[in-house]
């Protein structure tokens, strides 16, 4: 109950920090601590495949992802951060002491660790596999939907973001000529005649 | 072990948070983070409930499980066309400002 509590209090402050906070930076930062919190949640609930599924996936893919667009997005807008002369002996300090700790834990109370049957008889029938089985008879038809769903997101942020170099008048001029049905995939056309205009 | 009604009154306050911020943010890009905790807190609620059926015996009890790795998916597909509409709304316009885009309407 008390792990439970704990996690929900950070988990409920990384939600409000995601709603309040001005920087999206720091908004998306803060959804990035509720979304590891939520990951230990769900090793609580039993459900491990998907703990690690969420730190990988949802942690480590979308928001790398949201970083970056904010990042490409929000040059202009940036505020000088101000200089703080404490900061940086005091991440010091505290790196030094997270690599001492570990140490100290690491030589003074050795674990050894479980013999190769133990792990294997754990991961017998394990978590993944019954998802698995979940997906490829219960879900099967979303699991197949959930590809082509992927397949045109790829082709439909592939196809939103890449435009015309300007650097390059004879592409430019060969799709104007010929209406720009022939030579491009689609999507490209319409961005062609849209840079030529905003030219 | 913790009841199944704590998971899922955390998930509420979850959701109710991430409506909160769709509803209130202005730029595009933290409206996107709103939506994302709102579908976290449905899985919350859905691997609570899969927990709940697992330990009752159900006979399909690992569904609720499936259907977040599905909606996980769903999730990275949205992101990555939506954040694709972001990057080519903000090349004409130079903002993610919503209230700015009303002209989009047909």
């Amino acid at each position: 109950m008390l792990t439970f509590l704990i996690l929900a209090a950070v988990m409920v402050a990384g939600a409000i920090g995601v709603i309040t906070l001005r920087q999206p930076i720091h908004a998306a930062l803060a959804l990035v601590g509720t979304l590891l919190t939520l990951a230990v949640t769900y090793i609580t609930l039993e459900a491990h495949f998907l703990a690690a599924i969420q730190v990988i996936v949802y942690a480590g893919a979308i928001m790398v992802l949201f970083l970056f667009v904010i990042m490409l997005l929000n040059v202009e807008r940036q505020r000088p951060t101000p200089r703080w002369t404490w900061f940086k002996p005091t991440a010091t300090a505290i790196g030094l002491l997270g690599a001492v700790a570990i140490a100290f834990v690491l030589f003074t109370d050795r674990q050894p660790l479980p013999g190769a049957d133990t792990i294997s008889g754990v991961l017998q029938g394990g978590n993944a596999e019954q998802i698995g089985t979940v997906l490829f008879s219960d879900y099967l038809l979303a699991f197949h939907l959930v590809g082509v769903l992927l397949l045109t997101g790829i082709i439909g942020a592939v196809s939103l973001v890449q435009r015309a170099t300007p650097a390059d008048p004879a592409r430019g001029a060969v799709t104007a000529r010929h209406g720009g049905t022939q030579h491009d995939g689609d999507g490209q056309p319409e961005i062609v005649e849209r840079e030529k205009v905003s030219a | 072990m913790v009841a199944t009604e704590y998971y899922v009154a955390l998930s509420a306050v979850l959701f109710g948070l991430g409506a909160v911020g769709f509803i209130t943010r202005r730029s595009a890009i933290l409206m996107f983070l709103s939506v994302e905790l709102m579908l976290n807190a449905a899985n919350l609620a859905m691997i609570a409930y899969a927990r709940q059926w697992t330990t009752a015996g159900g006979s399909q009890a690992l569904q609720g499980q499936g259907a977040v790795f599905i909606i996980l998916a769903v999730a990275a597909a949205e992101v990555a066309v939506g954040l694709g509409i972001l990057v080519a709304i903000f090349r004409n316009r130079a903002s993610t400002d919503v209230d700015l885009l009303s002209e989009v309407r047909a």
